[in-house]
């Protein structure tokens, strides 16, 4: 709602966030045409619509606890491509079991660190894929991440440029995960990353994306991803997120499922001083089943908010949702869970969990998970708890004679666990596992 | 709605038998500050008051009406509304033979005592169940025990210092929309005071005043218990209740200082509007208590079965240490009505707790939601909340939704929410059948096996009736 008075009163942050917009879009480069008039149609649109918006505030209900004020106050520059990113540092986090690898620096498809794939399932850039089928490409970009009422979902569209594609054709299985590698190495810049997914009828497909920082500076990263999978087809989805501690990471992930579909995510928020996760999962067709975990491991001063929106449309869907905020120092972890069952959507089942662990005095929760039904056979469940470690438990690992924070910290990894130990891909979970003692770990007093 | 239907709306004829006599004190329509000073004089106010009032009107003027509920009305016009009507007196029938049939039945269903039918059909009462002298016993009793029970205008001109000390405590002037308009304009309601270690002697209910007072549009309440003091009050009526103004924006404030426990009990059934959705009563209301003192504790029970569209959110502020609030609440919507409903739980003090449970039904085209939420202060440690929200969906067209907002600050306190959307299974129904009990009285089992958490925070008698209206309005939605 803005009101006459709230205008007034709030006439410099909106003018301000008004601006903001419109220098980000200052920058706006004629891109490179394409060989694909409707991709120079999309982002003409996508500009135009980003005009037209105003990016959010706190009085927005979506952001009421996300408070954007601090990248509103500096627009930064789209990132040229950096000079020799560092190869060693990039390459240390190459998973060892991917197949085909996709790494962009600072937005930019670097072709030197990528190992993509021509084959039978294609992984490469978008210049690739328009060369294979433009028409399919346009059946499915920006198709699924709506950028009508989304203003950064515009933004990143208008810079709709060098775009990771995923294809696997139908019945085939891809064996080993596909990691896609997003590195910022520059201060002060901001990137859009782009990911399309399209998992043919009965298809198998894992998917890794990863976003790391080589530097500890302020910047930003944008991104959008869209998954489209076919009938009988299965996607396994790990997200990492992992910016430096002062960037700001907004991003929309959207997965579009037909009949009988599978779909499973793991989406771990640790990096960034603000970020964002709208997580939709959009169910068109019968009979499909969904698993949505989420974990965010924060400290400091930092800001996770993620917002998921699980929408059955259709009878017989399964969605299962369980997201986990551990929060440390004075930090803040937001959730909004939303599913909705719409009319006809009978026999869906759905249950959700929001599981918050609060380290400190000072950390800060607002979860909301909830549910909207407009059908009446169906069995939907929501459950959400905020607490601190069980002082019961604590005592019990003392009394087996560990020390108070060998036990604290036992229990927490123990916390966490839960959603790293479903991620499918061996060496990036003994990664995380890793980043869950490195990040919550109280040190033993004089030591 | 344009303002003629509206219009319309509010000059229909009282309906079902009663007959509205035309009188003259009647203030212009519309809304200005000098429709607020025609309201504090004709009222013989104090300067304070009408201050009051013209405070949260100039507050009211710089607010929008909210959009956040999940509910859907035609806009309204304001200025269409006359805000001051001298006490209608109503025609008294002779006898039960005079009421209107339908409104009998009901009665009849709910198995309300005799008496109390007559009191509640505007019927002329009879020797024995004198209503004016049941209510001199009844005042007589609580003047005893020390307790002041009036309308909030006899406390402003009995007990000002009372109500100057509490009024707009709890519910600020400027809280929100409708709070600010009902404190600007607002014309009856109850004061309820009990002085510090008294329990009250009674369940203070509206029955023995109904027939003094009708229930007003804009109405408000404030109730402030002592040190120590209990106080349980009854709100509303099982008895349908037809009513001639369509928005109804009431507040209720309490306040319960050290040790103090306020139980405050809602049954609502409005005029909820035909079949197709058309006409009833908007009842938005803004319900907050204030645990001022220690160990002191507001507890609310609602059952809400009538209004087109419902919109209240009885809360609490747990503000000494110690304090408990508590929210009970059962929601019925059908055919075409609207319910946004839960509840507000702030914890500010240290070990405060509450519990939120909360049934909704909904069946015909009607949306139901539950918007509730639980917020931990920074020094609220060991607060402890515990909610549960069930959701009961009778036929496929209507909704069930579910707005639980967690806001914690603080790393002691342990929030648990739980929700569930269920139906009435066929197995169950099955099961009843075999045990040779028809489907619409194994459906009305079921509802009372659900909402039963509830129903056991509610007097007695109260309790008995409501059960059994929860079964009229869901009456031809089963099967």
């Amino acid at each position: 709602m803005k009101t006459e008075a709230g205008m007034k009163t709030e006439a410099g942050m909106k003018t301000e966030a008004k601006t903001y917009l419109a220098s980000l879009l200052a920058a706006h480069p004629a891109l490179p045409g394409g060989p694909a008039a409707w991709l120079a149609r999309l982002r003409a649109a996508a500009l135009e619509r980003a005009n037209a918006l105003t990016v959010p505030t706190t009085r927005d209900e979506d952001w009421r606890f996300t408070d954007l004020s601090p990248l509103y106050k500096t627009a930064y520059e789209r990132a040229a491509a950096p000079a020799a990113p560092d190869r060693a540092a990039i390459e240390q986090r190459f998973l060892p079991e991917a197949g085909g690898r996709l790494v962009f620096v600072d937005g930019h498809y670097s072709a030197e660190l990528s190992t993509p794939q021509e084959g039978d399932a294609y992984v490469g850039t978008l210049a690739g894929a328009l060369r294979r089928d433009s028409a399919q490409l346009e059946a499915h970009l920006a198709r699924h991440v709506d950028f009508e009422a989304d203003p950064f979902a515009a933004v990143n569209t208008a810079f709709l440029q060098d775009c990771a594609v995923v294809h696997v054709p139908g019945g085939r299985k891809v064996e080993r995960p596909v990691q896609l590698l997003f590195v910022a190495t520059q201060a002060e810049r901001v990137a859009y990353p782009r990911v399309l997914a399209i998992v043919e009828r009965g298809a198998e497909l894992t998917l890794v994306e990863d976003y790391l920082s080589l530097t500890d500076a302020a910047y930003f990263v944008n991104g959008v991803t869209e998954l489209a999978i076919a009938e009988n087809a299965s996607l396994a989805h790990v997200r990492v997120q992992r910016e430096s501690d002062k960037a700001f990471h907004i991003a929309s992930s959207v997965a579009s499922l037909a009949r009988d579909a599978r779909y499973a995510a793991q989406s771990v928020s640790i990096g960034a001083r603000i970020s964002r996760l709208n997580h939709g999962i959009r169910q068109g067709g019968e009979g499909t089943d969904c698993l949505v975990d989420g974990l965010a491991l924060i400290a400091g001063r930092q800001l996770a908010d993620t917002h998921s929106f699980i929408d059955h449309a259709h009878p017989h869907g399964r969605s299962r949702q369980l997201h986990k905020c551990v929060v440390d120092g004075a930090g803040h972890a937001v959730f909004n869970g939303r599913i909705l069952v719409r009319k006809g959507a009978q026999l869906t089942d759905s249950a959700q969990s929001s599981r918050n662990l609060l380290l400190t005095g000072r950390a800060h929760v607002d979860t909301k998970p909830q549910l909207e039904i407009l059908a009446d056979d169906v069995k939907c469940a929501h459950g959400a708890t905020v607490g601190q470690l069980d002082p019961e438990h604590v005592f019990y690992l003392r009394s087996r004679g560990l020390s108070e924070v060998a036990a604290r910290n036992l229990l927490t990894y123990a916390f966490a666990a839960e959603v790293v130990d479903r991620i499918p891909v061996a060496s990036l979970r003994g990664w995380l596992e890793a980043q869950v003692v490195e990040r919550t770990h109280a040190k033993e007093p004089g030591g | 709605m344009s303002s003629t239907a509206l219009q319309n709306l509010i000059e229909q004829p009282y309906k079902h038998g009663f007959v509205t006599e035309i009188e003259a004190d009647v203030a212009p329509k519309g809304l200005s500050e000098d429709t607020i000073r025609l309201i504090s004089r004709k009222k013989n106010e104090p300067e304070w008051l009408l201050e009051f009032r013209l405070k949260a009107f100039r507050h009211w003027l710089e607010m929008t009406e909210p959009a956040w509920p999940n509910v859907r009305y035609p806009k309204i016009d304001f200025q269409d509304i006359s805000y001051y009507s001298a006490p209608k007196p109503k025609k008294k029938l002779a006898s039960m033979d005079e009421v209107d049939p339908e409104l009998r039945r009901t009665f009849e269903k709910l198995g309300v005592p005799l008496h109390e039918q007559k009191a509640l059909a505007g019927v002329a009462v009879d020797v024995i169940f004198d209503s004016v002298s049941v209510t001199t016993t009844y005042k007589k009793r609580l003047a005893e025990a020390g307790v002041i029970f009036c309308s909030i205008s006899e406390a402003v001109r009995d007990h000002p210092e009372l109500v100057r000390k509490y009024l707009g405590t709890v519910v600020p002037q400027g809280d929100n929309y409708y709070a600010a308009l009902n404190s600007a304009v607002f014309t009856d309601g109850s004061f309820c005071f009990i002085p510090k270690g008294v329990r009250c002697p009674m369940e203070l209910s509206t029955y023995f005043r109904i027939n003094t007072q009708e229930s007003g549009q804009f109405e408000r309440t404030l109730i402030v218990a002592e040190e120590g003091a209990y106080v349980s009050y009854l709100e509303g009526c099982t008895a349908p209740q037809f009513d001639t103004n369509q928005l109804h924006a009431a507040v209720v404030e309490l306040v319960a200082l050290d040790d103090a426990e306020i139980k405050y009990s809602t049954v609502q059934n409005w005029y909820a509007g035909d079949k197709d959705g058309k006409g009833g009563i908007y009842n938005f209301v803004t319900k907050r208590g204030l645990c001022k003192g220690r160990s002191s504790k507001i507890s609310w029970t609602q059952v809400e079965t009538g209004s087109a569209i419902t919109w209240k959110y009885p809360s609490c502020v747990l503000l000494g240490d110690n304090s408990v609030g508590e929210f009970y609440s059962v929601a019925l919507t059908n055919h075409h009505q609207q319910a946004d409903t839960g509840t507000k739980m702030i914890h500010v003090g240290r070990n405060t707790r509450s519990r939120i449970i909360s049934k909704g039904i909904s069946a015909g085209q009607s949306n139901n939601s539950y918007r509730g939420l639980v917020k931990v202060g920074p020094k609220a440690a060991g607060a402890r909340n515990f909610s549960q929200c069930d959701s009961m969906l009778i036929g496929d067209a209507c909704g069930a939704h579910t707005f639980p907002y967690i806001q914690v600050q603080n790393d002691s306190a342990i929030v648990e929410h739980e929700a569930t959307t269920s139906k009435i299974g066929e197995d169950q129904l099955f099961y009843f059948a075999s045990r040779g009990i028809a489907t619409e009285e194994a459906v009305s089992m079921i509802i009372n096996g659900f909402v039963k958490e509830v129903f056991t925070q509610l007097p007695m008698e109260f309790a008995v009736e409501a059960t059994k209206l929860l079964g009229l309005k869901l009456e031809g939605s089963v099967g």
